[in-house]
């Protein structure tokens, strides 16, 4: 019974992780660079929700969008200005341009917002519904939900429109994506973009049960960095099952192993990936 | 010639510049620290210059040596000189388990694992309490000044200590820089299938390499316990105050090269305090905002590092363009 | 003095030399113009960035609320009339550099004292620098290693987290039974850090002593974001009280899931996240009749603590209220030692007792200090949510409302 019931957790749970993981997966994927800023932008997309709630009264489910377009268009400045100064630098040089721009972001915030917790209150955040002798939490259930709904809108972009197709041409190949005529350049920054504001829509969509704070990015760093992993770095499906994957194993280590260790789990699960099959479970041997 | 001339002169004054500060005032302990976080940069150097292997976990080591030593102290007695050597020893060892499983990640992948490592550590550390004594941390006990029980009334003799730690761990990356090891490290940088191919056993390089890298900061970790006498998993264990810090030392400096973790340490460590003290009251996190800028304009500008400032400085003073072999 | 600078109109060398001169000797001039006595500088460290900043904020209001105060009245009359001048300087989060810090203030400033720094272990660590420079160092941080190594130059106005662990429990068993309530099974959740695991200790010590059944304990890590693996298992352990030991973020996590798996025992908290405003506001109805241990609650001394939310706009909230209450102490004990030299306040709060101003805020009316530097009048105190206000509600000699079980 309890096993049901972590198995359902994890998944509502880890559908959220998927949701918040894809921009990550997304960058690297086109670019090549793993961003260790990620979840600053799940910070910003906490802190844009929790305003829209306190000042236009918005359910911040509903100001996911306002949480994506900010994230989008400060992400579409930082790739211009910094990020594409970098992508034919060594890696020491793209991963401390991103670790300073994670710091950059968690104080800028710090600065301006203070250090205070802010929650919101929604009418829905103490409601469950019953599925038998399950319980299924509402918050969950609606973050998994706009989850889905996000997850199938990429997929769609992806798959369909034109800029879809010409971030996946130039993810596989950008010289032959560039002698076809794609502007690479451009292509980059839309996913840059695109993938940090997908993980701020996350950050709203979870702010019903998150406080936020300027720090709050490092308590989803770890989870972020193993789900992509686990999925394969550059995958958006794998993104998707690594999500799923991960909020099931963190549910189901709980009912095995002391609930502090949780993430150690989590840690030794991304060294064995990394270790064993660093292209993760969906990704391509590269 | 002239070289050797200048790095005497500068070890001159650093020998005497800790006797011109008060011995418990404030600036000893900035010297000390920098020095210290300079020896520890050094130490990442090797790894993270030499073999160019960007690594975010150096804290694992680190911590091990503390807490090897004041472990060892508090419950047997031990003194943290012997500690040290223990310490560097499970830090070697450790270097090594890491590397096995990681020797084969490149660049970004690495870096993930490592930082993952030392946050295994870290939670290792908070929940083994009879052992580590938990998340609140250990003590070093305050005893009367005894050179072998490396307890000191002021903070004077760690400076010279700190020091000497630098001076020998930068002598070890110049041996290997210039030495055998290091051409073989360079061969594997430039194209490690090429390096195989004449017979260099990259993955021996590699291991020998971490296993050198881990020892000396496992070493640095106890000196770093018997000056700041208290620390908690979070603090040695951390990958943004040492594992992050002390990469990111090396790399403003140069990375790769012997004076960046020193150039790096002389410019960061006196500038944070500055900043906290300018400015902590009114602004809190402003320090760590202006000096993350800074870090992203030099990356952005000069990627080399301060000491491409430097050498063109000395360069002008010295009139000579000379053969500095950077990699 | 050469031509070119007297044409120019521009500083000489000489004047220019001249007015540094002055500049730099002028601190050390005694001024003897006025009759303006050399302020006291006392030092404020607190984590005023990372994770504890809001604490550190509460902290800071709260000794500048005391500090403005006896300014306003006159200052340091022992000294005559002498201001108390705050150097208030950000503790960070890594107590290395809060032991920096603080050897910053004691050499630069000179400060007579440290008050600070909430987080236990950047109190401690400030405590190996101020016991090795005869600097008295007073907290409310309350880890029981603060004033159990023999140091002679801490003071800790508030009880041990031992003992405040200990009445988290002792207290909830007497409501309960002064409600009819037999409590058999009681559930422990904490969080990882050394302020959760040493209060948890206390509270396995109080279940242990009265025998009673600890079917749930466990860890969880500070930052956990998902808190239903914690309520599953709280559901299934057939606990009848539950004792969560958190900051805010996980409190609000944990009550919210217990009321969504409709769990609806009795949750008794252990300050920190249970006892500020942003509890109540992130739960609304929800924190009614939410108990939690306290060290120390504003409704004791309403008169003293009321000038704190006129000022700042929110209750006094606990930390707040010792750091005043610290900083009421130390000037009390500069004015008995009649010197701002630390070495002499250190000997005037030794082993002393200090009443009247703000110690009238703590149990017992006054603030002891024994030989170890702990305040030995300090009693914890159960709080319970009422309306949007922390009411005391035990023990009965302190209490100001009667304690509400709701099973």
């Amino acid at each position: 019974m309890s096993f049901l019931q972590a198995i359902l957790d994890g998944l509502l749970v880890g559908g959220v992780y998927a949701v918040i993981s894809i921009g990550l997966t997304l960058v690297y994927g086109v670019m090549g660079i793993v961003n260790f800023a990620q979840a600053e932008f799940l910070m910003i997309g906490m802190f844009v929700a929790w305003f829209a709630w306190a000042y236009l009264g918005l359910d911040p489910v509903l100001a996911a969008p306002l949480s994506f377009a900010v994230a989008f268009g400060i992400g579409w400045l930082v790739q211009g200005q910094l990020i594409a100064r970098v992508l034919k630098a060594p890696s020491v040089a793209q991963i401390f341009l991103t670790v300073g721009l994670l710091i950059v972001l968690e104080n800028g915030s710090l600065l301006l917002f203070g250090s205070q917790f802010r929650s919101v209150t929604t009418s829905y955040q103490t409601m469950s519904l019953s599925l038998g002798p399950l319980f299924i939490s509402v918050p969950y259930l609606i973050a998994f939900g706009m989850s889905l709904a996000c997850g199938l809108a990429l997929w769609w972009f992806m798959r369909t429109s034109w800029f879809g197709r010409a971030m996946r041409a130039t993810a596989q190949n950008p010289m032959a994506a560039q002698l076809m005529g794609i502007d690479t350049a451009l292509m980059y920054k839309i996913a840059f973009a695109l993938g940090v504001g997908l993980t701020a829509f996350g950050g709203a969509v979870i702010l019903p049960y998150v406080t936020v704070f300027p720090g709050v990015g490092g308590q989803f760093v770890v989870l972020m960095f193993t789900v992509v992993v686990l999925g394969g770095l550059g995958s958006v499906a794998g993104a998707v099952v690594g999500g799923l994957a991960v909020g099931v194993i963190q549910a189901l280590s709980s009912l095995f192993f002391p609930i502090q260790l949780q993430n150690l789990f989590l840690f030794l699960v991304f060294i064995l990936v990394l270790a064993i099959r660093p292209q993760g479970l969906v990704g391509a041997s590269r | 010639m002239k070289r050797w001339i200048v790095i005497a002169v500068v070890l001159a004054v650093a020998c005497l510049l800790p006797l011109t500060l008060n011995p418990t005032g404030y600036w000893i302990r900035v010297l000390t620290f920098t020095l210290l976080f300079a020896a520890m940069a050094q130490a990442w150097n090797i790894i993270g210059g030499l073999a160019n292997q960007t690594s975010l976990g150096h804290a694992a080591f680190f911590g091990i040596g503390a807490y090897t030593s004041t472990i060892l102290l508090l419950k047997f007695g031990i003194s943290p000189w012997i500690g040290m050597f223990a310490g560097g020893l499970l830090g070697g060892v450790a270097a090594f388990i890491i590397a096995i499983p990681t020797m084969r990640l490149q660049g970004h992948y690495f870096a993930l694992a490592t930082l993952a490592f030392g946050e295994v550590m870290r939670v290792i550390a908070n929940v083994w309490t009879p052992l580590t004594g938990g998340p609140g941390g250990l003590s070093v006990p305050f005893v009367p000044p005894s050179l072998a029980l490396y307890s000191f009334k002021q903070l004077l003799p760690h400076a010279y200590i700190a020091l000497a730690a630098l001076v020998v761990v930068t002598i070890i990356f110049e041996v290997i820089r210039r030495g055998a090891m290091g051409y073989r490290l360079r061969a594997i940088k430039e194209n490690p299938a090429a390096a195989e191919v004449i017979g260099i056993d990259t993955t021996k390089v590699k291991l020998q390499t971490a296993v050198i890298s881990g020892v000396l900061m496992a070493m640095l970790g106890t000196l770093y316990a018997q000056v700041a006498v208290f620390f908690d998993p979070d603090t040695v264990f951390s990958a943004a105050a040492i594992s992050v810090r002390v990469a990111l030392i090396a790399i403003l400096g140069g990375v790769g090269t012997a004076i960046g973790p020193i150039l790096g340490a002389l410019f960061i460590i006196p500038l944070e305090e500055l900043m906290n003290d300018l400015f902590s009251s009114g602004a809190a996190g402003l320090s760590q905002l202006i000096f993350s800028a800074i870090l992203i304009v030099v990356i952005l500008w000069q990627p080399r590092g301060f000491v491409t400032v430097f050498d063109k400085m000395t360069a002008r003073f010295s009139g000579d363009i000379s053969d500095k072999d950077r990699p | 003095m050469s031509k070119s600078s007297s044409q120019t109109g521009g500083l000489s060398r000489r004047t220019l030399l001249a007015g540094t001169a002055s500049l730099l000797a002028s601190p050390l001039v005694v001024s003897s113009a006025g009759a303006q006595a050399k302020p006291v500088n006392i030092g404020v460290i607190m984590p005023l960035s990372g994770a504890n900043a809001q604490f550190g904020i509460n902290s800071r209001n709260g000794i500048e609320l005391v500090a403005d105060e006896i300014n306003t009245a006159g200052g340091i009359k022992a000294l005559g009339g002498a201001k108390i001048n705050l150097i208030v300087a950000d503790a960070t989060s890594t107590p290395t550099t809060a032991g920096t810090v603080a050897q910053r203030l004691i050499t630069q400033n000179e400060v007579t004292a440290i008050l600070g720094a909430f987080a236990s272990s950047l109190t401690i660590a400030i405590s190996e620098v101020t016991e090795r420079r005869d600097i008295p160092l007073l907290t409310m941080s309350f880890a029981d290693q603060i004033t159990g190594r023999g140091y002679k130059n801490i003071f800790q106005v508030v009880a041990k987290a031992s003992a405040i662990g200990k009445a988290q429990f002792d207290y909830t068993a007497a409501i309960a039974q002064a409600s009819g309530v037999k409590i058999d099974k009681i559930a422990i959740m904490y969080e990882d850090t050394a302020y959760g695991t040493a209060q948890a200790a206390g509270l396995r010590a109080g279940a242990k002593a009265a025998n009673i059944e600890i079917v749930m304990d466990d860890a969880y890590p500070l930052g956990i974001t998902d808190t239903t693996p914690l309520i599953n298992k709280l559901r299934a352990s057939g606990a009848q009280a539950v004792f969560p030991v958190s900051y805010l973020n996980d409190s609000l996590l944990l009550i919210r899931t217990m009321r969504q798996q409709r769990i609806t025992m009795p949750a008794i908290g252990g300050a920190a996240g249970y006892v500020i405003p942003d509890f109540e506001k992130g739960l609304g109805e929800f924190a009614e009749g939410v108990l939690s241990i306290a060290p120390a609650n504003y409704d004791l001394a309403p008169d003293l603590t009321e000038r704190f939310r006129k000022r700042y706009g929110y209750f006094m909230v606990h930390e707040a209220l010792e750091h005043a209450v610290a900083l009421d102490v130390l000037v009390q004990a500069i004015e008995k030692a009649k010197s701002a030299k630390a070495e002499d306040v250190a000997m005037a709060l030794r082993g002393a007792k200090f009443s009247g101003g703000w110690t009238k805020a703590m149990t017992g009316g006054a603030v002891e200090f024994d030989a170890t530097g702990l305040n030995v009048l300090s009693v914890p105190v159960m709080v319970q949510w009422r309306k949007k206000e922390l009411v005391t509600v035990w023990p009965k000699d302190v209490a100001k409302g009667t304690a509400d079980w709701k099973s």
